[in-house]
């Protein structure tokens, strides 16, 4: 998952275009989720891709690539958008995408999730996405978001657990 | 395990769970059923999140960030290098004034090595000849080309703002191409003594200095000229040298 080698190719060319080619779709989900605006998120990845560019020579691992990707990214939503922005939802499913297969019942089911997760406070919707969008562990998580691993834990714990209460599922309260 | 812990464990990484979170809920109905209720919830929550609509083309406009950094680089490196060049040639003239009475020369030639917009360069032309590798691969593999006449090479060198003056130079392809956006260049291909020969002309000067570029398959040395840019690219091995005084002799830039 995380650990995943993705870049191929002998030119700092080549090597860029695997690395948009491997992992652009995971970087724009998080950038959404992150920002709740599908344009806002789409400047975010093309600004992330940009420093990642010019500064690929730093990626010295590049199982971490991922992990590289994702920081850079966090670090360009803070200091491009957070402090200035009003808080932007885009309106609600508007982004869902559309699947063949999906029943009625079900794609409403996936708008009500995914305004639940955008409910959630960030301290429990971050290390949720990182997991889950970026498949990383919780030791990756806790790296990534400058936390330790037993805390990153209880807010994963956390995090679904204030989901399933809201959907009615057997749960515990969260603590 | 209690009930709490089990929650804990579950919901904390349902994906990964140890094999002791396992054996209690086969030895507990309850933490069975909180188990398949999380699995079920899982499968929802992982589609919900990765259920985001893609922005169609998002995939080609990061590719084609590459091209417009390296471009940007590569006039601002050029800018500023010009900048200080005419600033120097004002120094020098004022200098030259003063100092032509005591015979000192002053030498207009610097050799600085490569800036990082100039090795960002040299990659894009190593990434040029890896997708526009047909004829190179042919020639290289040991198909024979025919030998193109002079005006074919000239018609395909007009872009690149050059012309080549010497009919017995053997160029075996040309074509128009774009390294850089807004760098308008031609591609040569000449039959080396190790395979196939590029020779790319430059109807700018991206770079200032000479020097060498390679990786695993091809190496090639960028030389500034009076109007632009030639570059040589051969397979490993191959005598550059040659090609670089014969062109060097033959090419008029029509700038």
């Amino acid at each position: 998952m995380s650990d995943t080698p993705v870049l191929e190719g002998n030119t700092k060319r080549q090597r860029y275009e695997s690395l948009v080619a491997a992992l652009y779709q995971d970087v724009f989900r998080y950038a959404f989720w992150i920002c709740k605006n599908k344009h806002m998120a789409e400047d975010l990845v093309q600004e992330t891709f940009l420093r990642a560019w010019r500064s690929l020579e730093s990626l010295q691992n590049d199982k971490a690539a991922k992990a590289w990707l994702f920081t850079i990214l966090r670090r360009e939503n803070a200091r491009q958008y957070e402090r200035y922005r009003p808080e932007l939802v885009d309106i609600d499913g508007q982004s869902i995408a559309e699947r063949d297969d999906a029943e009625p019942d079900s794609k409403m089911d996936r708008e009500l999730l995914h305004n639940a997760i955008n409910r959630l406070e960030s301290e429990y919707r971050e290390p949720l996405l990182l997991q889950v969008v970026g498949g990383f562990s919780g030791k990756e998580i806790a790296e990534i978001l400058d936390l330790n691993n037993n805390t990153v834990m209880t807010r994963l714990f956390r995090a679904r657990s204030k989901l399933k209460v809201e959907f009615g599922i057997d749960a515990e309260g969260p603590e | 395990m209690d009930e709490l812990e089990f929650r804990r464990r579950v919901y904390a990484n349902p994906g990964d769970l140890e094999k002791e979170v396992l054996d209690a809920a086969t030895a507990n109905p309850d933490l069975q059923r909180i188990l398949d209720e999380s699995v079920a919830f899982e499968d929802s929550l992982a589609a919900s999140i990765a259920g985001i609509e893609i922005p169609a083309g998002l995939d080609e406009k990061l590719r084609s960030l590459a091209n417009e950094s390296a471009a940007a680089d590569i006039r601002a490196t050029v800018s500023t290098l010009r900048a200080k060049k005419q600033s120097f040639y004002q120094y020098y003239a004022i200098a030259a004034s003063l100092v032509l009475a005591v015979g000192i020369v002053f030498s207009l030639n610097f050799n600085a090595g490569p800036s990082s917009a100039d090795v960002v360069f040299g990659e894009a032309v190593l990434d040029h000849l890896h997708h526009d590798i047909s004829e190179i691969n042919d020639i290289t593999g040991g198909e024979v080309y025919a030998v193109l006449g002079l005006d074919e090479v000239n018609s395909n060198m007009v872009d690149a703002g050059a012309r080549l003056a010497n009919p017995n130079i053997e160029v075996r392809s040309a074509k128009p191409c774009e390294i850089i956006p807004a760098f308008q260049s031609t591609h040569l291909v000449l039959q080396g003594a190790e395979g196939a020969v590029s020779v790319i002309l430059v109807n700018n000067s991206p770079v200032d200095v000479q020097f060498s570029i390679r990786d695993d398959r091809f190496e090639g040395i960028i030389l500034p000229m009076a109007s632009g840019n030639m570059i040589l690219v051969g397979e490993q091995n191959e005598d550059l040298s040659q090609y670089a005084s014969l062109f060097a002799e033959n090419v008029e830039w029509t700038i």
